[in-house]
């Protein structure tokens, strides 16, 4: 770190061209820095500040609370509902986008007549709108004209329409199903990617070994997996938790409560009951809640 | 390898290019001319396409008069528009002119100072035009009115299909709540249902459930506004409400205002529960069953119990921050003039009713297809409608309920509909829980 | 194993992974085939697959009749500007994080890996206020720069894994050459980062191109509405529910996607194996 007085006579020249350097390197960042001051850590400051006021959203105008916003939520049963939907979901969803999204990267892997066209396909839930998504979702879901209830009727599995978005649990299934749906391609182009970058050798030394295909599953691939597996985790969680557009939008958190988590507990907060002191503490303690996870995983990952 | 560079090179020197392109053209992304002086923004909740036609004609024929002027409308949505008011009153950028938002929305905001004051526009309309009362539950402070009626509602009217009654052998239109399950019951199957009322997590489900808490005798605050959900009355509406729910679709659950309209229009249920909006859209959207429907007040507990009828009374109002006042004011006057507020009320023949006695009885108003083929209907709505109440005022006895946008807009009602109906739990227990929580709200 | 059995596996293989395939992806054939039914045949019970009648007429309605094209021309001036000032500032704030020492640097890259934490609900009522102090309430930049919060961490993270990817020496060979640090950083580290930036790009833009949130509450006005609020505000109301014009309006907010995606798709999985999975 401190640089020694003979080396800087030694070359005046480099310490000179140091300093101009981070200059410059700090000149590059410098749009970085301000767009971060401004856009996140001013509202993000607003927010753990508003969390300690009653604030009325139309006015924003409201007294001094202190901690009360806190102990009013830790004290209700809905923050504590929210948060164990906010982890059901997230966990489900996960889960399933994980498992579904290795199995398809494996198979569209291997040889396949017109695989560009496949592999589009899959990955296409990906990048459609979140409002087209569940547009298209509530189509099929519809309880009159949807096309799944008359499939599943035809097939004699139901007898009646079933109501996928109304009662529980079928809303938090239709939602993680959805969810899955919507977000497993990011996994497989994930692992896709990493697939393709694992040398055949490996197969062959397997193959000489003696491993069969699961053999050669187990020992080469999933630990050839690891490392993208834990980043994509990591992200797909950190998104999972905090993803508001696709439940709101899809269920509105109902029925009750059942599948509200705590993004849209704190859009209710601050819109539905004008609220903005409440929103802005929920909104800090899922902040905690992420951060403390984060810190975890990483540590553990790093082992 | 460099081969590769120098492709890269050309990459980047395009792209570079096109990113000045595009910034150039980002600085000519609102261009100045040809722009006029003011624009008035008018929000509203009520913008089917044959009511934005008529807003068409209202607007041009103000522009034209007022030249550098320009109106420009703009939709909002019974679900969505407290969270765009909330957002647009506390970043200071109102919309000048708001209709057809429901008078307990107008009081929240008045309480909270956001409107400014509206009787100057009454009065340049007429104070005499209007119905008698029908601005009575705008008047917030005495001789002070937060917004006025530009149409009566009468939201929880009972439709009927009179070709599915006559074929199930029901001779009248059921009048008490044990004859409309008896109906529904015997109405129901081939794929029509007996009913389409919200089970669901909506402001429309709140509202329905308030007519159906009145409907059996009760009320969910006294006229001095206490809290007085808990009663036999209010057990009986949710028991009796719970009952219908097996005459309902399936997604009745994720219903609000449209999707139960739309199923008594595209003829999936037998009986519905809405305003007079059914006539329009049966007549565009599906014609072969505009011989067969008629409505008749909603059914109550038993004939003891008179009828409530829920009136949104659909208002005008002018945000308290509104620049060029004004000239709004003038617009706002402007609504309710001659030809262009008869067609306002065309566009949905019954649904929006005249506030103006004149509007009413002008030749021109009841000389349309639908007024003439459904006038027993509409005369039936008007009154009921004129009679009609909601949550910020129960009924005449009631004082203003300032805190009832509040109350719909929090959910507790639909969520104890819920509770009932989708939990099975018990009316007494949810109607309790559900007390301390308007309590809370009231309170706060 | 004969080879009758291996072509039989293959045939099967085939087979089993195309109805995988179509299985994700009814719900866009589902999609396109309710947008070209007419209104007529949305409504039977029970559905008809195929439609009996093809109609563009929802198409034209939207296109005519609704303020669609102006949304669309808002959705393409958000998803473009946000992604040329999130690859700009990204690009450059990248370089320096991983080519240039000063002291803080450290911390600033995990202080952007906090700010994925940061949901969208808590920024949306602040930033709201921000911009209509600056009189941008309701203007398609005040959407650019609330497109940012979320659009800046992730595009400075990906490049950020994308530009370590490039040996040090490329540069080294460039400055002994007597290139300045800027000569180097135009001449040899952006070429090289040309692959991931695109990458960076395409999912800046498709960020912006879908997000709901943030264009709820900060715009009212059709002026400067998306295609993703304007489309629900306008279609689902308390009178109708437009079933056919949502899933042609659908059809018509993925066609941009598809395009880009046709194009470009190498780009994207090439930049995922690149950057986006190191840490």
């Amino acid at each position: 770190m401190f640089r020694e007085g003979p080396a800087t006579t030694a070359s005046p020249g480099k310490a000179s061209l140091d300093t101009r350097y981070g200059l410059l390197g700090a000149l590059l960042i410098a749009p970085t820095v301000l767009v971060f001051c401004a856009v996140i850590v001013y509202p993000l400051i607003s927010a753990i500040y508003l969390g300690l006021f009653s604030i009325y959203t139309p006015t924003m105008e409201g007294e001094w609370v202190g901690m009360d916003n806190y102990r009013r939520l830790l004290a209700s049963g809905e923050f504590w509902r929210s948060l164990l939907n906010n982890v059901i979901w997230t966990v489900g969803t996960l889960a399933l986008q994980v498992i579904f999204g290795i199995l398809v990267a494996l198979m569209l892997h291997r040889n396949l007549v017109f695989r560009a066209f496949a592999r589009s396909l899959v990955l296409f839930p990906y990048f459609l709108s979140t409002v087209v998504a569940v547009l298209v979702w509530r189509w099929l879901f519809n309880d009159l004209y949807g096309v799944l209830n008359h499939l599943l009727m035809w097939a004699g599995i139901v007898d009646m329409p079933v109501d996928w978005l109304g009662t529980m649990p079928n809303a938090m299934v239709s939602l993680i199903l959805v969810g899955a749906w919507k977000y497993f391609p990011f996994v497989v182009i994930a692992v896709l990617a990493r697939l393709q970058s694992i040398p055949d050798e490996l197969y062959e030394a397997a193959s000489i070994d003696g491993a069969g295909a699961w053999g050669r599953f187990v020992d080469v691939t999933l630990p050839q997996l690891r490392d993208v597996l834990i980043v994509v985790v990591l992200l797909r969680t950190i998104w999972d938790f905090k993803e508001f557009d696709l439940i709101y939008l899809l269920t509105g958190g109902g029925p009750i409560i059942g599948t509200q988590t705590l993004p849209l507990m704190v859009y209710k907060e601050a819109f539905a009951l004008n609220q903005m002191g409440g929103a802005s503490a929920v909104a800090v303690l899922m902040m905690l809640i992420m951060l403390l996870f984060m810190i975890l995983y990483l540590s553990r990952a790093r082992d | 390898m460099n081969g590769l560079q120098n492709k890269g090179g050309m990459t980047r020197r395009r792209a570079l290019q096109g990113a000045l392109a595009l910034s150039a053209g980002a600085a000519g992304l609102y261009p100045a001319t040809g722009r006029p002086n003011t624009t008035l923004r008018w929000w509203s909740t009520q913008s089917s396409p044959e009511q934005l036609a008529a807003y068409r004609y209202q607007i041009a024929a103000f522009e034209a008069q007022h030249p550098g002027v320009q109106v420009l409308f703009e939709k909002t949505s019974d679900e969505g528009y407290p969270a765009q008011l909330a957002a647009a009153f506390a970043g200071g950028n109102v919309p000048n002119l708001v209709t057809h938002l429901p008078s307990f929305a107008v009081a929240d905001y008045w309480n909270a100072g956001l409107l400014s004051p509206f009787d100057a526009v009454i009065d340049a309309v007429g104070a005499g035009r209007f119905f008698d009362g029908t601005n009575r539950v705008y008047e917030l402070e005495p001789g002070v009115h937060a917004a006025a009626g530009i149409g009566n509602t009468a939201a929880n009217m009972l439709w009927l299909r009179t070709d599915l009654m006559e074929k199930a052998g029901i001779e009248r239109p059921p009048a008490t709540w044990d004859e409309l399950r008896a109906a529904c019951a015997r109405m129901q199957g081939r794929g029509v249902y007996g009913a389409q009322f919200p089970y669901a997590k909506n402001s429309a489900t709140s509202l329905v459930i308030i007519c159906f808490i009145h409907g059996a005798g009760g009320q969910v605050l006294s006229p001095e506004l206490e809290v007085a959900i808990e009663s036999p009355a209010a057990v009986n509406a949710l028991e009796f409400y719970r009952s219908m729910r097996e005459f309902c679709p399936p997604g009745a659950t994720g219903y609000s205002w449209g999707e139960s309209l739309g199923a008594f229009v595209s003829g999936a249920a037998a009986t519905g529960l809405y305003a007079g909006r059914v006539l329009v859209n049966v007549s565009n959207r599906n014609p072969r069953l505009k011989e067969h429907i008629t409505c008749v007040t909603f059914p109550t507990v038993s004939a003891d119990v008179p009828a409530w009828t829920f009136n949104d009374y659909p208002s005008v109002f002018i945000p308290a921050d509104a620049p060029d006042r004004e000239l709004t004011r003038q617009f706002a006057t402007w609504l309710y003039e001659g030809e262009g507020y008869i067609r306002q009320l065309h566009a949905t023949p019954g649904h929006i009713l005249p506030v103006l006695k004149t509007a009413a009885q002008d030749e021109r108003y009841l000389d349309h297809e639908l007024v003439r083929r459904y006038s027993g209907e509409i005369a039936l709505m008007s009154t009921e409608a004129a009679a009609g109440h909601n949550l910020g005022w129960e009924s005449p006895a009631h004082r203003i309920n300032v805190k009832a946008g509040a109350l719909i807009n929090s959910g507790v009602l639909a969520e104890m509909v819920q509770r009932v109906v989708l939990n099975e739990e018990r009316p007494r227990v949810v109607l309790a829980d559900t007390a301390r929580r308007i309590e809370a709200i009231m309170k706060a | 194993m004969s080879a009758p059995a291996r072509k039989s596996r293959r045939y099967l293989f085939n087979l089993f992974a195309w109805t995988v395939v179509l299985v994700i992806a009814f719900p866009l054939l589902w999609m396109l085939l309710t947008s070209i039914k007419p209104q007529s045949e949305l409504f039977l019970i029970p559905p008809a697959l195929l439609p009996g009648e093809i109609t563009f007429e929802h198409y034209r309605r939207l296109l005519t009749e609704t303020p669609f094209l102006t949304y669309l021309k808002n959705s393409a001036w958000l998803a473009g500007g946000t992604t040329l000032v999130v690859i700009v500032i990204a690009t450059l704030g990248a370089h320096s994080l991983v080519r240039f020492s000063y002291p803080g640097r450290e911390r600033l890259a995990t202080l952007v890996l906090f700010t994925y934490l940061l949901p969208s609900v808590v920024l949306v009522i602040p930033l709201y206020l921000l911009m209509a102090g600056l009189g941008l309430a309701n203007t398609l930049t005040s959407l650019i720069i609330a497109y940012t919060t979320f659009a800046l961490p992730y595009a400075l993270w990906l490049l950020r894994s994308f530009m370590k990817a490039i040996p040090e020496d490329l540069e080294s060979a460039a400055l002994v050459d007597g290139a300045s640090r800027m000569q180097a950083f135009v001449d040899v580290i952006l070429p090289q980062a040309m692959p991931g930036i695109i990458s960076t790009a395409m999912f800046t833009a498709i960020l912006a191109w879908n997000e709901y949130l943030y264009a709820l509450v900060l715009v009212n006005s059709d002026a400067a509405r998306p295609l993703t609020t304007g489309v629900i505000n306008m279609l689902v109301t308390s009178f109708n529910i437009e079933w056919s014009l949502l899933m042609a309006a659908s059809v018509m907010m993925s066609v941009p996607l598809i395009v880009v995606f046709a194009f470009l798709q190498r780009y994207l999985t090439r930049g995922f194996s690149a950057g986006a999975i190191k840490g």
